[in-house]
């Protein structure tokens, strides 16, 4: 069974280890060039005051740089920024790869069986369609997180020098958020785990239930891009219960206003993406609250002049009405906690779809 | 003799409509056993219900003893050859046969090995360009080299060209003859299950209307013909099967333990695909005159 | 060894058109004693017929008489039909040519000899009886 299952899955494995030499190759190219910039910035040995601007200058640099430009066989066109495009290219290849696995390795397993009535000869050797079954899940989910896995670390060896110039404070071009940030947050981490093993089980169910290959691929991407949108808005914030602060209105908070509500005052509010005195913090809500610490919804009258004009006297004027904006966030030191429940979550589901495939096929329906 | 398959009113039903109904039959082994009926009979349910492809809605099915594809030592025992043969496309015959070798594990790799020979089969040849015959030829080899006690072939040459369907046969009737394994097949082609079966079994209607050693059979349903009568009896002691007249001459197919000795009818013998036949016709007689019923109301 | 062939559509069950092949091959002194029938999975592949088939034409002859199974080497003949001997046989046959020729030369074609030959042969046969 174990030959048949490698037989059968010859060319796909063929090509993601061509998808990953490919991506090797293109990140040891490019490496070397990144690693000098970072050790002529000198934030290895920076003060934490001079840390931020160091490290921003240093990714201002690696934004523009052009590191084949004078070689004769310079690839790219002129004004093409390398950087900023491998980054989000690979954090983005990450990305999709558990739904590229669930639709061309999921989808196809059990469905491709059924539609070509292959099933018809291989389930009636000496083998249990239930051990069939066990072969194939394992070994090629097996396979989908260890290649995902795999893109991922090769990605954080690249970006280190990136990461490190964004965790002191510095930030250019793409190269911004935290740890948090909704992309970052997926690709890194164990969380590629999970989505590997969600999306391959969700594309065999789905052959499963279908059994028809190229409707479940269909299906599959529809589902595993709902749950991507899904997860970040509503799943992954409320994990684990978030703390609570309130905070004089600072610099980096944003106003935004939203037109007129009653009494011709405009309804507004205050975000912000960082939270003082907690580096690396995830800001998962924000508002404007009172003296009182009731929320805010309404712009006070004595401010609605400095609402026409945006800047830094709306904030003023509100801090001096006495508004202050209360935080909801995750420390960054939840970080792994909030890894490990959401890695936890996709791979219940992940089980939840590999019993509903052992039950549907166990049961000997044609 | 132990029966190879045995069900007690096995029924399957697929979205309110019964495919297969109040099925009892006890199949004996060592017999080439020919099931026989018309499109949508339910030949192909009674099969998926033998090979566990699918679990029944009503009754029981056994088959060598024990419930279809319960166990890996149970399915090692049938050997399955499904309708148009499937195979995988992209596979050779040479892969085919190490699936036979690695999923199986009574494998005979020296007879599958010496069959693809003989039948001059490339074993570098992917599976998706063979011919109907070859592949069905191929899948017969898988389904053999297991060495089972019981083959269980969905219209194997239903699809063949008729030198393909002779040489298919002739091969399975030579593989009955050396492994002394049991056959159960399907087929609405009669000529050939004339030659090669010695139990027969015809559904129509999703139901089983007649089951027993062809020999038996045929020696108990004579061809009365005789001259025109008003109604379709027959002789005391037969059941008349079917009747057809001409405006002079009455012919009545029956079922009699005994020889007819009824003067008033010349009896001849029934051959085999006339007694299908008979039974199919009196089946949809039946169901048309259910439906026609159904219409008045 | 005897070559088997079968007659679909001649409405006689196939042992015992293997049967009366055998007998018909004896009369003719084509098979004899000692000889050695097909293998039953020989005939049952050449003939693409039930290999039981075979085995009940074989055992319809040995409780004839005819022949004798020796189990794991075959089925051999063991008796003859009376149909004379060698010596016999041959005159009869040139006689029997003979009149063949003579009957072309009047100009009768395949099917008035046989019938000539077969009423003739039912005619003496009654008489006989009689």
């Amino acid at each position: 069974m174990i030959w048949l299952t490698w037989r059968q899955f010859r060319a796909q494995a063929v090509t993601a280890a061509v998808a990953l030499a490919l991506f090797a190759v293109l990140l040891v190219s490019t490496r070397p060039r990144m690693a000098s910039l970072y050790a002529a910035s000198g934030i290895a040995g920076c003060h934490t005051s001079s840390c931020a601007g160091l490290a921003s200058g240093f990714l201002n640099q690696l934004a523009s740089t052009t590191p084949f430009s004078g070689h004769a066989l310079d690839p790219l066109p002129d004004g093409f920024n390398l950087y900023p495009f491998v980054y989000t290219g690979s954090i983005l290849l990450i990305l999709l790869a558990p739904a590229i696995v669930g639709i061309f390795w999921g989808a196809p397993l059990i469905a491709r069986e059924l539609e070509n009535g292959t099933g018809r000869l291989t389930w009636n050797q000496s083998i249990t369609r239930t051990r069939w079954l066990t072969v194939k899940l394992t070994l090629i989910a097996a396979a989908a997180m260890a290649v995902t896995e795999a893109f991922s670390q090769l990605q954080s060896w690249w970006a280190t020098p990136i990461g490190r110039a964004m965790g002191v404070g510095g930030s250019a071009s793409v190269f911004t958020g935290n740890r948090f940030s909704p992309l970052a947050f997926v690709t890194h981490g164990i969380a590629p785990l999970g989505y590997a093993a969600f999306g391959f089980t969700l594309g065999a169910a789905a052959g499963l239930l279908i059994r028809r290959t190229v409707p479940a691929m269909a299906v599959t991407l529809a589902v595993f891009a709902a749950v991507q949108l899904a997860m970040p808005l509503w799943v992954r914030p409320n994990l684990i219960p978030p703390q609570h602060t309130t905070v004089a209105i600072g610099r980096d908070v944003t106003f935004g206003d939203y037109g007129v509500g009653n009494s011709a005052l405009p309804a507004f509010s205050l975000t912000t993406g960082s939270v003082p005195g907690q580096p690396g913090a995830w800001v998962t809500g924000s508002g404007a609250v009172d003296r009182a610490g009731q929320p805010v919804r309404v712009l006070p009258a004595a401010c609605a002049q400095q609402a026409n004009q945006a800047g830094a006297d709306i904030l003023d004027c509100l801090d001096g009405q006495g508004i202050r904006i209360a935080l909801s966030y995750q420390p960054a030191s939840r970080y792994w906690a909030v890894q490990a429940a959401e890695t936890g979550i996709l791979l219940v589901l992940a089980a939840g779809l590999t019993g509903l495939c052992f039950w549907r096929l166990g049961r000997r329906r044609t | 003799m132990t029966a190879v398959v045995e069900t007690e009113g096995l029924g399957k039903r697929y979205r309110g409509q019964w495919a297969l109904a109040d099925c009892t039959l006890s199949v004996p082994a060592r017999h080439v056993v020919g099931l026989v009926g018309p499109n949508g009979a339910g030949k192909t349910t009674l099969l998926n219900l033998a090979t566990g492809m699918t679990a029944p809605s009503a009754g029981t099915i056994q088959v060598l003893g024990a419930i279809p594809a319960a166990s890996p030592a149970q399915l090692a025992r049938i050997g399955y050859l499904a309708q148009d043969a499937p195979a995988y496309a992209g596979l050779s015959v040479a892969d085919h046969l190490r699936l036979g070798q690695h999923l199986n594990p009574a494998w005979d790799a020296a007879l599958a090995r010496a069959r693809v020979e003989r039948l001059e089969l490339n074993l570098r040849q992917k599976a998706g360009t063979l011919s109907g015959g070859q592949r069905a030829q191929l899948a017969l080899t898988l389904a053999v080299a297991k060495r089972p006690e019981l083959l269980i072939l969905d219209e194997p040459v239903a699809s063949l060209d008729p030198l393909a369907r002779r040489e298919f046969l002739q091969d399975l009737m030579e593989t009955v003859a050396e492994q002394e394994v049991s056959v159960l097949l399907t087929s609405h082609l009669i000529s050939d299950l004339e030659r090669i079966c010695d139990y027969l079994i015809v559904l129509a209607g999703a139901r089983v209307r007649l089951a027993g050693p062809v020999d038996e059979l045929l020696a108990t349903h004579h061809l009365l013909s005789g001259p025109r009568r008003a109604s379709d009896s027959g002789p005391a002691g037969a059941e008349v099967i079917s009747a057809s007249h001409t405006d002079r001459q009455s012919t009545l197919l029956v079922r009699a333990a005994g020889p007819v000795l009824d003067p008033a009818w010349t009896s001849a013998e029934v051959s085999l695909e006339d007694l299908v036949l008979a039974y199919m016709k009196q089946a949809a007689g039946r169901a048309g005159r259910a439906r026609h019923l159904e219409v008045q109301r | 060894m005897i070559e088997f062939h079968l007659d679909g559509r001649s409405g006689v069950a196939p042992y015992l058109q293997l049967i009366h092949q055998v007998r018909h091959a004896l009369r003719l002194d084509l098979l004899r004693q000692g000889d050695q029938l097909p293998k039953v999975k020989d005939v049952a592949a050449g003939l693409a017929i039930n290999p039981n088939t075979v085995l009940k034409a074989y055992r319809e002859l040995e409780y004839e008489g005819l022949v004798a199974a020796r189990p794991g080497i075959g089925t051999f003949v063991t008796g003859t039909l009376s149909g004379g001997s060698l010596a016999t046989l041959g005159p009869l046959r040139t006689d029997l040519r003979r009149w063949l020729a003579k009957a072309r030369r009047a100009g009768l074609d395949d099917e008035s000899i046989e019938a000539l030959f077969l009423s003739t042969f039912r005619s003496a046969r009654e008489e006989d009886i009689a």
